[in-house]
């Protein structure tokens, strides 16, 4: 069973409807009690990062989503999800996050001819070995709406790579059984589902 | 088709770049109208296509980057797919629910729109499931709203719908589905959209709807040049290579377009592999799915329970159409002012403002297209036939799919004759013939000199199909429905040859679901959605004991089998003027195609469906327990449409035929191992509640009168 963090600053229907495609078990919670008692977490989320941390405080979810990481269990945030993985945010000032990739969430830098917030598919250059992406076709695209990006602080951390004109950003990270997509998979077809479909597989395999 | 680049245009594309950002995306676009999906015209005439959970699963199937779904109804009356006996449906009346069913097959972003007026409208189009909500009429007539939308919901989920019409001098934007002008220049309009904060401009081309002309280039240049957000483009593609100049020469993010995508097989890979080649950077290519496969799996402890609880309604006699609660969907019946169809129907339908049928403002259309205009249809053929005939004969040129009536005469007279071809018939048997019908079938390999193919799936088996079909869906005939579209596009798979001929689009002809310049071709979500009605083979799997083995005989091939081929599907009756009554006397002389004298109990007609007794008879029987319609109505329409009876007459007539229980029921039951009794029993629990009502012991429905 996979916990779905809903704390309220998202719309997670997108999200378990792509579980249920999968056929993962999963089910929607803002209770820590259920948090604490998961065997895998997901962590969905758009917005500002600051709102995010909010609401992961204000349902005293932190402590348990860190506990959950830090025992080992498998966790994947999705979009700001990921983000919130990180320790700090530049975003509207600085933030702390759940300090479980070392790293910090940064703006794309702004480009001639391109958009931001970048919106739309692009590809992914994965990482050899990056558990999630382990059946991606290399002209596998993933559908992206976002400002940010973290910067890993350890470079092995970074599973994913976003080419964005002239920078390259991490927009995937695994550490052990942490995992962060920048991209949405449930809204990426076949490629996104199947990046579920290996965490499902994770949170199924026994540590 | 196309033109030469220009300069300008390929230093563009080599400006454009490869990668650094988002992808260029290619949008279909569905126009949803009461519950139904629809085919549009200068924001007008519309024709109906079908269900939209359909359309969307054919879309996730071919990995469409993105959907725009817009809601173009008008007025109180509510979404409804009009029938009840389809596989899929959505829950409710309201448009959410319609919204939240697209949701549940949809992987990719999703943009609704259409009837938007307020932030809680758009609250709950975001929480139904979707990733953008496009507003238009309301952005007008509420300034705040986009402002005051996109804080609250960001930028990037808040699209503004402009239509645009042309005028001597330029353009002007109009809201209301095209009703009203506002005096605004669309580059003026979208700029003010902009700075609202609206994160995209889905742009119309009121002119250009339908048009199949080609972008208007030069409006969509006018927009691109006034703003920084993507601008995704919409109105006038009639061919693939129209896309690709939305892009490279309009300055768009996105080409967009609605009717085409319904008309041919594999439309949008089609569409994408046309627009790659003419150097657009589009997201590659990608056919299939591995957790949406194109035949569906069913729920089945879900499917065993529905009919389970049918069984049981017809045992106890609870029917649906009987209980207090269905007067809550009856539907006060319409029937079109020139023909006898009603407009709760088996046959997609809708009507203008005068009351007359799509049907028959179609065959005006049909009757008017001139002989210059038919001449340049068949040469339009020729050039079609000459790209798949057989250049070193080693195949045979085409298939023709032939059920031994007189257009299957007509057609390989057409195909042999006229065009010159090598054909090989193809025939699904499904073990109705009537005595003639087979021997008019049996005689085509002599009669024309062909190879035949008959293709006869087993009569236990296909007794199980008929049973399960007339408990599941109230229909014994989805052998014979999909037998036919399936048969003879598989027999061209399996050999090789890229092109098959039908006769007639059915329902172009019977109730104008497409216009006459559409071409439709065949596809396989028209074969699943009207044919099938949702239920692939896949459903009776496992069902009386029936194995995927045993239901060979209806699986299609698969999309990339379609592609590698490039397999098309034909129906003469768009490039031919098609005038039935007119065949017999070539076919009789000619061919010895043998007239049934043997009158039908359900139609006047005797020379349609000698194929299968009960095609004309209890399957027909089915449609008027269902709808409160059958074969007296779809032949007097036909007859009409062509000048042959007046709409008195042919009352009298549905009046007459319509109702009767006909004798071919006897063979059926015997066939199947069924009483009258339990038949009559379920097939009273299809009785739609839009049509019927039972009073007294008795059903009842409002009736055409003169």
């Amino acid at each position: 069973m996979i916990a779905v963090i809903d704390s309220g600053i998202s719309n997670i229907g997108s999200v378990m409807t792509a579980l249920q495609r999968i056929g993962a078990e999963a089910k929607a919670t803002r209770s820590r009690a259920e948090v604490e008692a998961a065997d895998s977490l997901l962590l969905p989320g758009v917005g500002a990062f600051g709102d995010g941390m909010a609401a992961l405080r204000h349902h005293d979810l932190v402590e348990p989503i860190r506990a959950h990481a830090n025992a080992g269990k498998p966790i994947l945030g999705i979009c700001l999800g990921m983000q919130l993985l990180a320790s700090e945010s530049e975003e509207f000032g600085t933030h702390t996050g759940l300090d479980l990739i070392p790293g910090r969430v940064r703006r794309l830098r702004p480009q001639a001819g391109l958009r931001i917030p970048n919106i739309g598919w692009c590809g992914l250059r994965a990482r050899e070995g990056a558990s999630l992406f382990a059946e991606m076709p290399p002209d596998a695209c993933f559908y992206f709406v976002h400002s940010y990006v973290v910067d890993c602080a350890a470079a092995e951390d970074s599973a994913g790579l976003l080419d964005f004109g002239e920078e390259t950003a991490t927009v995937a990270v695994e550490r052990g059984r942490i995992f962060g997509a920048q991209f949405h998979p449930e809204k990426s077809q076949d490629a996104g589902l199947a990046v579920l479909d290996a965490f499902r597989r994770i949170c199924e395999t026994p540590q | 088709m196309t033109e030469p680049l220009s300069p300008e245009t390929l230093a563009k594309r080599r400006a454009q770049p490869t990668s650094g950002g988002p992808h260029p995306r290619l949008i279909p676009v569905l126009l949803l109208k009461h519950g139904v999906i629809v085919r549009s015209q200068l924001f007008k005439r519309h024709q109906v296509i079908g269900n939209p959970l359909s359309s969307v699963e054919r879309f996730s199937n071919w990995n469409v980057d993105e959907l725009v779904v817009l809601d173009i109804s008008r007025g109180d009356e509510g979404h409804d797919l009009r029938r009840d006996d389809l596989q899929q449906s959505y829950g409710g009346d309201g448009v959410l629910d319609v919204l939240r069913a697209i949701a549940d097959v949809c992987f990719m972003p999703l943009t609704f729109g259409g009837r938007v007026r307020s932030l809680a409208d758009i609250e709950d189009r975001l929480s139904a499931g979707a990733d953008k909500v496009a507003l238009n009429t309301a952005a007008f007539e509420t300034p705040g709203l986009i402002g005051q939308a996109a804080r609250r919901f960001g930028n990037q989920c808040i699209v503004a719908s402009l239509d645009a019409e042309k005028t001597s001098g330029g353009w002007e934007v109009k809201v209301d589905g095209g009703r009203h002008g506002t005096g605004l220049d669309p580059a003026d309009w979208a700029r003010d959209l902009e700075r609202r904060g609206a994160g995209e401009i889905l742009l119309n081309s009121i002119d250009r709807d339908g048009a199949g002309r080609g972008y208007d280039l030069a409006l969509i240049r006018h927009v691109t040049d006034a703003v920084d957000i993507p601008v995704v483009a919409c109105g006038g593609v009639g061919c693939y290579t129209h896309f690709a100049p939305a892009i490279l020469d309009g300055g768009a993010a996105a080409a967009a377009a609605a009717n085409i995508f319904h008309f041919f097989e594999l439309s949008y890979p089609q569409a994408k592999r046309t627009a790659l080649a003419d150097g657009v950077p589009l997201r590659p290519l990608r056919l299939g799915s591995k957790y949406l496969p194109r035949e569906p799996s069913y729920d089945r402890a879900l499917e065993d329970a529905r009919l389970a609880e049918r069984l049981r309604q017809a045992e106890e006699a609870d029917y649906p159409a009987a209980r207090p609660e269905a007067a809550n969907k009856r539907r006060p019946i319409r029937w079109c002012s020139h023909c006898t169809y009603p407009s709760i129907s088996a046959a997609p339908m809708e009507f203008d403002e005068a009351g007359k049928c799509t049907g028959c403002q179609m065959a005006e259309v049909k009757a008017a297209i001139p002989a210059s205009e038919w001449s340049r249809r068949t040469e339009l053929l020729r050039d079609l036939v000459e790209r798949y005939r057989s250049r070193d004969g080693s195949r045979h040129d085409c298939v023709v799919a032939v059920s031994g009536g007189k257009d299957s005469y007509f057609q390989v007279h057409l195909v042999k004759e006229v065009l010159g071809l090598n054909p090989l018939l193809v025939t699904y048997d499904g073990n109705n013939w009537t005595d003639v019908g087979w021997r008019n079938m049996e005689r085509m390999r002599e009669a024309f000199d062909v190879d035949h193919v008959v293709v006869r799936p087993s009569v236990a088996t296909l007794k199980r199909l008929n049973r399960l079909a007339f408990q599941i869906m109230g229909d014994m005939n989805w052998h014979a429905h999909v037998g036919i579209m399936t048969v003879p596009m598989r027999v061209a798979a399996e050999r090789g040859i890229p092109l098959v001929f039908y006769g007639e689009h059915g329902y172009l002809d019977l109730c104008g679901q497409f216009s006459m310049d559409d071409f439709p071709e065949v596809t396989y979500r028209d074969r699943l959605e009207h044919f099938a009605r949702g239920y692939e083979w896949t459903y009776f799997v496992g069902r009386e004991g029936l194995t995927a083995q045993q239901l060979d005989t209806w699986k299609y091939p698969s999309d990339s089998r379609l592609l590698d081929l490039d397999l098309r599907g034909i129906f003469l009756g768009n490039y031919v003027h098609w005038e039935a009554n007119a065949h017999i006397e070539l076919v009789t002389e000619r061919y010895g195609f043998e007239i049934s004298h043997e009158p039908f109990d359900r139609t006047y007609r005797t020379m349609s469906n000698l194929d299968d007794m009960h095609e004309n008879g209890v399957h027909d029987y089915l449609k008027y327990i269902k709808f409160g319609y059958g074969r007296g109505t779809d032949h007097t329409c036909k007859d009409i449409r062509a000048g042959l009876m007046s709409r008195e007459q042919a009352i009298e007539l549905v009046k007459r035929y319509d109702p009767v229980k006909p004798r071919d029921l006897a063979r059926w039951l015997d066939y199947v191992g069924m009483t009258e009794e339990e038949f009559d029993r379920i097939a009273d629990t299809f009785r739609d509640p839009r049509v019927w009502r039972r009073e007294d012991g008795r059903w009842l429905r409002d009736r055409l009168e003169p």
